[in-house]
C-alpha cells in the first residue's frame, strides 16, 4: 500500500520499517506463527502485556525469548511454581560466605529500572499471591521494595501458560487477566513445510543457539514508549469506526439483544459480564497500532477485527456452565459479532 | 314407575332394656314378586333408636356372596334425626342367581346390627335384629320346550344392532384432519418449507434501484454516503454476513458469478473505506464517482439475475 503519511510523520515510517525487520527476525526463529508474531508486534507498540497460551512444545517460550532478544534491553525471567511467594520475585535471600544472611534484589529488581521485558513462564503454576503482585507491576509499572518505590517505565510482562494441564495450577484472577492486553493462543503450525523444518532441521533443536543467532536490538526499546504514544495520537478514528466499535462492544456483552443465535447455547444467559471499558480501550489501542503497521493513518474495521479475539475474548465472563467450553464458544461468539454488526 | 310395596315388620319386643332403646325396625322392598335369574333386589331398612346411639359399622353385613344363590352387591348407611330419636337407613342391593324351574318364594336371611352409646362411665351396646324377608322368583323359560330338529333353534336369535349414526365420527375426523393440516402449515412455516420458503431476494437489484434514484437527484454529492451504504447492504445480504474490504477475495471465491466485477468491487471498497473511515471522499468523488457506483450496481444486479 502506498505511503499515506504526511512528511512530518517520517519518523513513524522509519519505525514501521523497524517493526517489519523485527517481525522478520522473530519469524526466522519461530516458523509458521506469522499471526502470533504480528499480534506480539502490535502488543509491543501498544505497550501491552501479553499472555501466551498453548499446548506443550509449540514454541511459546522460544517465541517470547526471540521477541525479548529482538527488542533488546534488560530482561528477567522466572518460572512459576506452586511454592513461589511474591517476595521471591522481589528479593533474593541467601547465606553469604561469611555465614550471614543477605537480602539482595530479586529477579524483578536486579536489572533495576532498565527492565524492559519481564518474562513469566508457566504463570498458572504460581499462587494467587504472586498474581496479586503482578497486578500492580502490570497496571502501574511500579513496585515497592527496600523501602522505596521502583519504577519500570519500559516494562512489558510476557507470560505463558499451559492450556492442557489443570493439576496444581491456579486460574488467574479476573483482574489480572483484564490487565493483559492480549491472550494469544498458540497452535503448532499446520503448514507441512514448516512442520518438516521444525522436526528435521537441527537449527530448531538447540533453542539457545537459535536465539543467540538472531540479530539483537532490532528495536530501540527505550524509545518504544514514545513511539507508542505517537502512534496513538497519529492514527485517526472516524465517527463511523467509533460507532462500529461501540456496536461490537454492545453485541459482545448482550448477544441475545443483538440477534446472535448460536446452536445449543442459551444466548440470554451466556455472557455474565466483563468486556470492561478498559478492555475496549485496549482494543482501540491495538487496532490503531495495526492500522499503523498496515501503513494507514486512519483505522478501518479490519484493524479491529484482526485483534478482536485476542484482546476481548479473555475479558468476557461466561455463565459458569459454559465456562468449561470457553475455548469453543468464544471464537464462535466473536465471529458471530462481526457477522452481525454493520460496518459502516 | 315403581310401585313401592310396604312390608312392615314390627320387631318383636326384645326382653331387657334393649327393647326400649330400639324403637322400630322396618324393611321396605319395591315388590315381593316378579324376579328372574340375575335380577337386582333392592331393600331399604329403617332402624330407629334412642338418641345417643350410633351404628357400629363393623356389625353391618359385608358385601359379597351370602349363599350359593344370593350376593349382597352394595350397602350404604345414612344416619338422620327422626323426631327426638335417631334413625339409620340402610340401603341394600342383593342379586339373585337362583335358576328357578317354577315360581317360588325365597328367603333373604336376616341379620343383626349393633348400636353403641359411649359415655364417661363406659359404652352401652344394643343389638337390633333385621328380620328375614322373602320374595318370589320366576323361571325364564318353559320346562319342556317343543321339540326342534336343529338344536341351534333352541337358541334365541342374536339381537339386532340398530343402524349407527356416522355423522359425529365423520365430523370428528374432519376436525382432526383440519387441525393436523394447520399444524403442518405451522411446522412448514417454522422450518421454511415449500410454500413459506422465501424466494432468494435480489439484494443487488434493490441496491441498483436505490443508487439510481439517488443519482438522479439534482445535487447527488451529499448522497454519496447513502449510495455507498446501499451497495454495502446489498453485498452483506448477498454474502449472508457483514463484508469488509479484506473479505472481498473470499466473497468472489464463494460467489463466482460476480468474479468479473472483482476489480471494480475492490475500487468500491477502497472508496468506501476512504469515505467512512479515512480522510473523506476524494474531491469531486475522484476515481469512483456516483455514476461509476450506479453502473457497478447495475452490472451486479444483472449478474445476479443470470446467476
Amino acid at each position: 500500500m502506498m505511503n499515506q503519511f504526511r512528511s512530518g510523520d517520517a519518523i513513524l515510517t522509519d519505525w514501521r520499517e523497524a517493526a517489519g525487520r523485527f517481525e522478520t527476525t522473530v519469524g526466522a526463529a519461530v516458523l509458521g506463527q506469522a499471526r502470533a508474531i504480528r499480534l506480539l508486534t502490535i502488543a509491543l507498540f501498544a505497550r501491552g502485556h501479553v499472555l501466551l497460551e498453548g499446548d506443550v512444545g509449540v514454541g511459546k517460550t522460544t517465541l517470547l525469548r526471540a521477541v525479548a532478544r529482538a527488542v533488546g534491553g534488560a530482561y528477567a525471567r522466572v518460572e512459576g511454581t506452586v511454592d513461589m511467594m511474591p517476595t521471591d520475585l522481589v528479593y533474593h535471600t541467601y547465606l553469604a560466605e561469611d555465614g550471614r544472611p543477605r537480602v539482595e534484589p530479586g529477579p524483578v529488581l536486579r536489572q533495576s529500572e532498565d527492565l524492559s521485558i519481564f518474562f513469566f513462564n508457566e504463570i498458572n503454576r504460581a499462587r494467587p499471591q504472586v498474581h496479586a503482585l503482578l497486578l500492580r507491576l502490570m497496571a502501574e509499572r511500579t513496585l515497592t521494595a527496600f523501602n522505596r518505590e521502583y519504577r519500570f517505565p519500559n516494562l512489558q510482562v510476557f507470560a505463558d501458560r499451559n492450556r492442557v494441564e489443570r493439576e496444581e495450577t491456579f486460574e488467574l484472577p479476573a483482574a489480572a487477566r483484564d490487565r493483559f492486553l492480549m491472550e494469544i493462543g498458540l497452535e503448532a503450525p499446520r503448514d507441512a513445510e514448516a512442520r518438516r523444518a521444525l522436526v528435521f532441521d537441527p537449527r530448531f533443536h538447540d533453542t539457545d543457539a537459535l536465539i543467540a543467532g538472531l540479530d539483537g536490538d532490532v528495536l530501540d526499546h527505550a524509545a518504544l514508549a514514545g513511539i507508542a504514544a505517537a502512534i496513538q495520537h497519529g492514527i485517526q478514528a472516524s465517527p463511523a469506526i467509533e460507532a462500529y466499535v461501540i456496536g461490537l462492544w454492545e453485541a459482545l456483552v448482550r448477544p441475545a439483544q443483538a440477534g446472535i443465535r448460536l446452536p445449543g447455547l442459551d444466548m440470554e444467559g451466556l455472557v455474565q459480564g466483563g468486556a470492561s471499558p478498559r478492555g475496549v480501550a485496549f482494543l482501540v489501542r491495538a487496532a490503531r497500532v495495526r492500522a499503523w503497521l498496515e501503513g494507514r493513518d486512519w483505522m478501518v474495521p479490519e484493524d479491529v477485527r484482526a485483534v478482536f479475539p485476542e484482546v476481548m475474548a479473555h475479558r468476557v465472563f461466561l455463565e459458569p456452565i459454559y465456562e468449561l467450553r470457553r475455548a469453543a464458544i468464544m471464537p464462535e461468539l466473536c465471529r458471530a459479532v462481526f457477522e452481525i454488526v454493520p460496518a459502516p | 314407575m315403581r310401585i313401592r310395596c310396604l312390608a312392615l315388620i314390627l320387631a318383636p319386643l326384645l326382653s331387657g332394656p334393649a327393647g326400649a332403646q330400639v324403637h322400630s325396625v322396618e324393611v321396605r322392598t319395591p315388590r315381593p314378586f316378579g324376579y328372574f335369574l340375575g335380577d337386582l333386589v333392592r331393600a331399604e331398612v329403617d332402624l330407629v333408636v334412642e338418641p345417643g346411639f350410633r351404628l357400629q359399622a363393623a356389625s353391618l353385613p359385608k358385601p359379597g356372596a351370602l349363599t350359593y344363590w344370593l350376593d349382597l352387591r352394595d350397602l350404604d348407611a345414612t344416619a338422620s334425626v327422626y323426631g327426638d330419636a335417631q334413625r339409620v337407613r340402610l340401603g341394600l342391593t342383593y342379586q339373585t342367581f337362583y335358576a328357578a324351574l317354577d315360581a317360588r318364594a325365597l328367603e333373604i336371611p336376616g341379620f343383626t346390627v349393633t348400636f353403641v352409646s359411649e359415655s364417661d362411665h363406659g359404652a352401652t351396646t344394643v343389638k337390633a335384629a333385621v328380620p328375614a324377608w322373602s320374595f318370589n322368583v320366576s323361571p325364564l323359560r318353559e320346562i319342556q320346550p317343543p321339540a326342534r330338529d336343529d338344536p341351534r333353534d333352541y337358541m334365541r336369535p342374536d339381537g339386532k344392532v340398530g343402524p349407527g349414526n356416522p355423522r359425529p365420527l365423520l365430523l370428528g375426523a374432519a376436525g382432526s384432519a383440519t387441525l393436523a393440516l394447520l399444524a403442518l402449515a405451522g411446522l412448514a412455516r417454522d422450518r421454511t418449507w415449500w410454500p413459506f420458503r422465501t424466494r432468494r431476494g435480489r439484494p443487488f437489484a434493490l441496491a441498483a434501484r436505490r443508487i439510481r434514484s439517488l443519482a438522479r437527484r439534482p445535487d447527488p454529492t451529499p448522497h454519496y454516503r447513502d449510495a455507498l451504504l446501499a451497495l454495502h447492504v446489498g453485498l452483506d445480504t448477498a454474502a449472508g454476513r457483514r463484508l469488509l474490504a479484506d473479505d472481498l477475495d473470499d466473497f468472489l471465491k464463494t460467489h463466482p458469478a460476480y468474479a468479473l466485477e472483482g476489480p471494480d468491487l475492490a475500487r468500491f471498497f477502497a472508496a468506501s473505506r476512504r469515505t467512512f473511515f479515512g480522510p473523506g471522499p476524494e474531491p469531486e468523488l475522484g476515481a469512483f464517482a456516483l455514476a461509476d457506483l450506479a453502473a457497478l450496481a447495475r452490472r451486479l444486479a444483472h449478474a445476479e439475475r443470470t446467476a
